[in-house]
């Protein structure tokens, strides 16, 4: 029962990787940076070397199926061409280089804003009305409107330029430190404090908006009512029949919505100088490096629905009605 | 809170439930898988009067803060529910009777408040002076409900054991592995095999969700089980199993039992005394046999009429003019009278008092003033109370071809509020501010 | 040909009679939203000023007529300061609001309408065009779209050319227009899809259909005004949410300095280095209008919705 379950959501992820791989070999034909195009804007380049150039980029085969098939197996054995801008380094090490600072300062920005995002909003929904709910909302709206990017500048305004508490960027002080890896660390997580208090900030307000009105929907359910009939206590009630079902919409809402968060959360690195994957956009976008920008689009889009297909399975876990 | 019974003794503030030796005895009796028959078997609790009958409503009100001001839903409403007796409330949608049911253990919406005056007696205890915190522990320990649509009622994330156990488990601290092999015994006593109960709600059949609702309700021993519409959503065949066995559980264990319907059958079947309503009030009250036989109140007379029978004429049978009145602004006098075919000018000035007759019958009607014998001063001609028999005949169509159960449903849904009486189905989108699904 | 003209004059007066009442009543339960009409109040000042923006200060600065002194805090000659190049804040801040509810609202109609098309056909046609629509819609959903938007928008600039102009409006920004409205439909065709799927099962289209009324018709008379309410309030969400992908956008880089948005503003505080120089006054105004903004238009947006679809409403 459960692996019929799985085995669809394994496919309709799989189904839309290979949609977004061929988005981007679309993206890709239709791109003015793509090579010949490059070098037709070179006075200098021959005819036959541009010829020579077409042959090399395999651009002399017909579109479809060749040119597809070549990009396809390129893509699946890793390969993702080369940067403009990087002396022609390979995209994939370009990319390499940048990932885990933007894993880390997403990963853990976004555990936070899950973890106290839904702790506010349930509350909030529980205690309807209420004076946390009032400045919970209230400030979850204003959160919610503002841009991650200025939520980053202002907090770097006043923690980094205004307090000096914390530096105003990158992510290590070149030659700082005693070169201990304790002071490494430290003056790590002295650089990640306030790109990831925005990432978690950005995110809260969504998270309680969301986490509160899936509460306050379920508190109004027919088998609240029987939890009430039984005599429970509220805290009781919530822990052990509301909450379980609010967070089932939750956690599809939140998965959904990664796709978008991601995003904004490129503009933090900007602000904070992160050196990740959303500067590297950004230089990359400046420069017209396209093969690099693809190669972000395909790795964020893949770690998105990745990413979906474990929303998936939770809800699951969570659910028994979609089990069987 | 300051209510004291005659027997308390506890000090201030602490409650009767929470004393250890009637918890104890009763969790005792469980493990004994003694069956219930009838609560009076264990301690009552200690604010109980023994003497005192089982549940006495006195003047209860409930209202409804609304948007435009508020509804009296349940507007003095008195009745007496005695050991082991069956009491069927039944009445037109928004009549107040699930409202009334629920205001006993204050199961409202946030806006519902029930009146300064109202009294609601278990075992002599006043329920309605208690606290939130007070009463919740009356909740299912010595009231419990058997919500309608069992498919919203139980929590779809949580096996069905788990959730009938809860209760034992929390209210009578069980401890949780006696409290799962309670839930089995439960499930086997309403007919699903124990192993069920590993189900979720969802891989049940409608029918059974109905069931494990009834054993949840029965978790605790209740002194008073009430059945809020327990049959409706369930089609026939379903419908009478589960009369069946609330009637088989009402013999073997002794429950005292409210149930709230409006399918007139399922009330002649099942219960003792009838309470029909109308608009809030109580319209006529008595034990069923007589008030099935000779309906005083015309509405009760409308409503037995459009009901159908196998000894009567299927052709004559009664359709209700008109809808039930908008509670927030109630008709003066009598709240039938715009409908009623024998209104008085009496009836639209007057409310008209509660009369007790010697058969124990109970009338809210003008036709019988305070001291009547229970004969109407008129006496109502037969054309008066029924319709020609084409027009009847062709209101309710499926009514009288197809199941006579759901003969009174239709009459709900042809008199919804803000409609107006049309004959032929109802077309969708009405707006329907039936009380009984206030927010 | 002449006897009809007065029944025909009494029935449009009935019409117009029902329509004012019904308007009446959804503005006095609207007036009962103290958010809401907070929110419509922002809305309007801002209006004000993205209509008429030179009456309040004057035509926009560029670095050329710019003449005030280089990062300047607030003073009595710069009321909110000004930028590296001298330009004073309020004004850039002020012109900004034009460009940006300008764009915001473009890129609002494509998304609107492409949403609607997409889930008013789905949700009538049904079938497997249903499945085909609503599996484009689902990829959409999921896809990082503010990423796509960043590849799509140099694209399609690198191709028309980024100086050209349509309409008076410069190329840029219709660049970013189109991609805000091709990136961000799905969640309203999918709104709008479950909407329209109910409608359908109403019976005057039922009747609509044995009558011989062809599908177009039947969407356009039956079911584009059965959501229509969900449109509105719907479009009020949406052009929140476009005003800020537009500033992100252009925060990015991807904005026109030649017309400052909000985003872009903000753009050149982050290269000028704004706030390492403690220049406050330069990122503050800009970042203030954006969250006023969109705020008011979630604040308008929950309300219109509370308001006009009171069935989907969350039960409390």
């Amino acid at each position: 029962m459960g692996s019929r379950y799985l085995i669809r959501k394994v496919v309709g992820a799989c189904l839309t990787i290979f949609m977004i791989v061929i988005l981007n070999f679309v993206l890709f034909r239709m791109m003015p940076g793509s090579p010949d195009r490059i070098l037709l804007r070179n006075p200098n380049v021959t005819a036959d070397a541009m010829a020579a150039a077409r042959i090399r980029w395999g651009l002399d085969k017909p579109l479809i199926p060749d040119q597809l098939v070549d990009y396809l197996e390129a893509t699946a054995s890793g390969d993702l061409g080369f940067s403009f801008k990087f002396h022609g380094e390979a995209v994939t090490d370009v990319l390499s280089g940048r990932l885990w600072p933007t894993v880390i300062l997403f990963g853990v920005g976004e555990v936070l804003a899950i973890f106290l995002g839904l702790a506010l909003g349930a509350y909030s929904g529980w205690k309807r009305g209420g004076p946390i709910d009032y400045i919970g909302n209230g400030l979850s709206l204003i959160l919610y409107s503002m841009p991650y990017f200025v939520i980053g500048i202002l907090i770097l305004g006043v923690f980094a330029v205004g307090l000096h508490w914390f530096p105003t960027s990158g992510m290590l002080t070149i030659g700082g430190g005693d070169g201990t890896f304790t002071s490494q660390l430290l003056d790590f997580f002295g650089h990640l404090a306030l790109p990831v208090t925005t990432v978690a900030i950005g995110l809260i307000g969504q998270y309680s908006i969301l986490m509160r009105s899936s509460v306050i929907e379920t508190l109004g359910e027919d088998y609240v009512t029987t939890a009430r009939g039984k005599g429970l206590t509220s805290s009781r009630i919530l822990r052990s029949h509301a909450l379980p079902n609010a967070l089932l919409p939750a956690v599809t809402l939140i998965a959904i919505n990664l796709g978008y968060v991601i995003g904004g959360a490129i503009t933090v690195e900007v602000v904070f100088n992160w050196p990740g994957l959303g500067t590297l956009t950004v230089t990359a976008l400046e420069a017209r490096d396209y093969p690099v920008l693809q190669g972000i689009f395909l790795l964020l889009s893949v770690s998105v629905v990745l990413a979906n297909l474990v929303a998936d399975l939770i809800y699951g876990r969570l659910d028994p009605r979609v089990r069987s | 809170m300051t209510d004291r019974g005659p027997v308390a003794s506890s000090a201030p503030g602490a409650d009767d439930l929470d004393d250890a030796a009637a918890v104890a005895a009763r969790a005792a009796a469980l493990d004994a898988q003694t069956l219930i028959r009838g609560r009076r078997q264990w301690p009552l609790p200690k604010q109980a009067d023994p003497n005192a009958p089982l549940l006495v409503v006195d003047h209860l009100t409930t209202r409804f803060k609304m948007a435009g001001g508020s509804i009296k839903a349940v507007d003095d409403v008195s009745f007496t529910l005695n050991d082991g007796e069956a009491l069927g409330i039944a009445g037109e949608s928004g009549c107040g009777k699930t409202t009334t049911a629920l205001s006993l253990v204050r199961l409202l919406p946030a806006n519902g408040r029930i009146g300064k005056d109202s009294s609601v007696k278990l075992f002599g205890i006043d329920l309605a002076k208690k606290s939130e915190d007070a009463l919740r522990r009356y909740r299912w320990r010595e009231i419990s409900i058997i919500f309608q649509g069992a498919m919203n009622a139980l929590n779809p994330v949580r096996r069905i054991n788990e959730q009938i156990a809860e209760p034992v488990e929390l209210r009578l601290k069980v401890n949780k592995a006696d409290a799962m092999k309670r839930a089995g015994e439960l499930l086997e006593l309403v007919g699903i095999p124990a192993r069920r109960g590993q189900a979720y709600p969802h891989e049940l059949s409608g029918g059974m969700r109905q069931r494990a609702m009834i054993a949840m309700a029965l978790a605790c021993d209740p002194a008073v089980v009430i059945g809020d519409e327990p049959t409706t959503a369930l089609d026939v065949m379903v419908q009478a199993q589960i009369l069946e066995l609330l009637e088989r559980l009402r013999r073997e264990l002794g429950l005292s039992l409210i149930l709230i319907t409006h399918d007139l059958s399922v009330i002649a079947e099942t219960c003792d005394r009838v309470m029909i309503m109308y608009a809030g009030k109580v319209a006529e009250e008595g034990a069923v046999n007589v008030i099935f036989r000779t309906p005083r109140h015309p509405y009760t007379q409308k409503l037995i009429g459009a009901f159908p029978n196998i000894h009567a004429d299927r052709r004559t049978l009664d359709v209700i003019p008109g809808s039930p009145p908008d509670l927030r602004d109630p008709p003066p006098g009598c709240r039938f009278h715009p409908r009623c075919p024998l209104a008085m000018a009496v009836c639209s000035v007057e409310v008209p008092p509660e009369v007790t007759f010697a058969d124990g019958v109970r009338v809210a009607c003008h036709l019988y003033p305070p001291g009547s014998a229970g004969v109407p001063i008129t006496k109502p001609t037969k054309d008066a109370l029924v319709r020609p028999p084409d027009e009847a005949a062709e209101g309710l169509g499926a009514g009288v071809f197809g199941d006579p159960h759901e003969a009174l449903e239709q009459i709900e849904e042809e008199a919804q509020p803000g409609a107006p009486f049309t004959i032929g189905p109802s077309h969708g989108l009405t707006d329907d501010r039936s009380l009984d699904d206030i927010p | 040909m002449t006897a009809p003209a007065v029944p025909e004059q009494s029935v449009r007066n009935e019409r117009l009679r029902l329509r004012l009442q019904s308007i009446r009543s959804f503005a006095r339960r609207f007036a009962s939203r103290p958010d809401g009409v907070i929110g419509v109040i922002v809305l309007l000042v801002f209006t004000v000023l993205a209509i008429a923006p030179e009456v309040f200060v004057g035509p926009l600065q560029t670095a050329t007529s710019a003449s005030g002194p280089s990062l300047s805090p607030p003073t009595a000659a710069n009321l909110l300061g000004s930028d590296e190049l001298g330009r004073d804040i309020l004004n850039l801040t002020i012109h900004g609001t034009r460009i940006s509810m300008v764009i915001g609202l473009l890129a609002t109609i494509v998304t609107i309408f492409l949403g609607a098309l997409v889930g008013i056909v789905s949700g009538y046609v049904g079938g497997r065009v249903d499945t085909v629509l609503m599996r484009i819609t689902d990829f959409f959903l999921v896809l990082p779209t503010f990423v796509l938007a960043l590849i799509l928008a140099p694209i399609i600039l690198d191709i028309v050319g980024a100086d050209s102009e349509f309409f008076g409006i410069r190329v840029t920004l219709l660049v970013i227009v189109v991609v805000i409205g091709v990136t961000s439909w799905a969640s309203t065709a999918r709104i709008i899809r479950s909407q329209a799927l109910s409608v359908k099962e109403l019976a005057f289209v039922g009747r609509a259909r044995v009558i011989g009324s062809g599908p177009r018709h039947i969407m356009w008379r039956h079911i584009l005004p059965n959501v229509m309410n969900l449109i509105v309030a719907n479009t009020v969400l949406v052009f929140g949410g476009s005003i800020l992908t537009e500033t992100t956008l252009s925060f990015i880089g991807l904005g026109d300095p030649f017309a400052p948005s909000w985003g872009q503003v903000l753009n050149a505080a982050e290269s000028a280095g704004a706030m390492g120089l403690g220049a406050w006054w330069y990122v503050v105004p800009p970042s203030v209008c954006i969250v006023l903004v969109v705020l008011a238009f979630t604040l308008v947006g929950s309300a219109l919705d509370d308001v006009l679809n009171p069935r989907l409403r969350i039960r409390r």
